[in-house]
């Protein structure tokens, strides 16, 4: 077995892993190939890629499918969607437990995961009444010293939809607090603020697109 | 966390520039519908990312990482469209004897599409097409020898690309 002759062989070594060989020609590697453990390694590997060649297609050897563009796009939005809710819960999380006592904690608790409670704190929760069928509207407000921080949840508007909002005041006039556009598939509220206090504000507005939502808000001051 | 781990929505859109379009071209193999692909690729970048921090490059390539996620929700989407019901106890998973034989149909083909244009051609000529050396050889402009040469060289790009996209026998 010489390096010579192996070579001679060696790129035989291919047909005959795919059984393409003229039958002497094959009888006469065979020969070769019984004194030489070199050449019958080779043909061991090559062996193992020819058993793989039935299982393709070559009608898919000329071109792979791409993803189209827009893939990439809508990926990286449904991170973002995730990102938001994300820090949404990590703010309520810490809101809830940032506070110095129980009962400011229970209070916001109350709020956040009980919904339906009415809350013994001074946080209002908000009802919009006749919306459109299949729009849903909610709002709660919580007093700072800076003015209120509104939590508004929209669902059921045409994805994107841009939603402003406003608190209004006691002599009538509009405080904005922002805006921000209604998304499929994201279920977190969003966080605004306007520097109105709670307790003069007399109502929340919100422009859906084109169609504005008013709700009133109790005042302490008139109440 | 470890360093790499892919936990900012940048390291996402680079895993994403480097490897959506062979995890997009297996998804469409495997499921053989576009829409469903595009779905499972999404599905895949997205449990990626929540799973980020997770992801350790000294046990593994990323490739590798997403391949496995991609896995596990084609194996999913095959269970939700399977309208029989869920496989008793003890009974043989339906959906994963598929995958595999997807998988290592996608890699060849994969392989193939990454060896030289001489290399494929010979091989899709004499081995897909069955066609006899001396013929190839004519309609090629080239000796005998040549092609045979060109099935042995090929032979050892394919498996040179294989172990590239993963193959592991």
């Amino acid at each position: 077995m010489t390096t010579e002759r192996c070579r001679e062989w060696r790129e035989s070594l291919g047909a005959h892993a795919l059984g393409q060989l003229p039958e002497e020609e094959r009888a006469a590697l065979e020969a070769h190939l019984a004194g030489c453990p070199e050449c019958r390694a080779e043909l061991e590997a090559l062996a193992g890629v020819a058993r793989l060649l039935p299982l393709a297609d070559r009608e898919h050897f000329d071109t792979a499918p791409t993803p189209p563009l827009s893939l990439g796009d809508r990926v990286a939005t449904a991170i973002r969607g995730e990102q938001r809710a994300l820090r949404r819960r990590r703010l309520r999380l810490g809101l809830a437990f940032s506070g110095a006592t129980a009962a400011v904690a229970a209070a916001v608790l109350a709020i956040f995961v009980l919904p339906g409670g009415s809350g013994a704190g001074p946080e209002q929760r908000v009802a919009f009444g006749s919306l459109p069928p299949g729009l849903h509207i909610g709002a709660t407000l919580e007093p700072h010293a800076f003015g209120t921080e509104i939590h508004m949840y929209v669902k059921g508007a045409p994805s994107g939809t841009l939603c402003r909002v406003f608190l209004r005041g006691p002599d009538g006039a509009r405080m904005p607090a922002g805006s921000f556009r209604y998304r499929w598939g994201d279920d977190a509220d969003a966080v605004l603020s306007a520097a109105l206090d709670l307790s003069r504000t007399q109502a929340i507005g919100v422009q859906v697109g084109n169609r504005t939502f008013v709700a009133p808000v109790e005042s302490s001051d008139t109440a | 966390m470890p360093p790499g781990a892919l936990s900012r929505e940048r390291d996402v859109r680079e895993a994403y520039a480097a490897h959506a379009g062979e995890l997009y071209g297996f998804a469409v193999r495997s499921l053989g519908d576009s829409g469903l692909a595009e779905e499972a690729v999404q599905e895949a970048f997205l449990r990626a990312w929540r799973a980020g921090a997770r992801f350790d490059p000294q046990l593994g390539s990323l490739r590798t990482w997403l391949f496995a996620i991609l896995r596990n929700v084609v194996i999913d989407l095959g269970r939700a469209r399977a309208s029989r019901p869920i496989v008793a106890e003890g009974g043989i998973e339906p959906t994963v004897e598929p995958f595999e034989e997807a998988l290592l149909s996608w890699q060849v083909e994969e392989a193939m599409r990454r060896i030289g244009e001489q290399h494929r051609r010979v091989l899709v000529e004499t081995y897909y097409r069955g066609r006899p050396y001396a013929e190839v050889a004519k309609e090629l402009g080239v000796p005998e020898g040549t092609v045979k040469s060109r099935v042995y060289y090929g032979l050892r790009a394919l498996r040179v690309a294989l172990e590239e996209i993963g193959y592991d026998d």
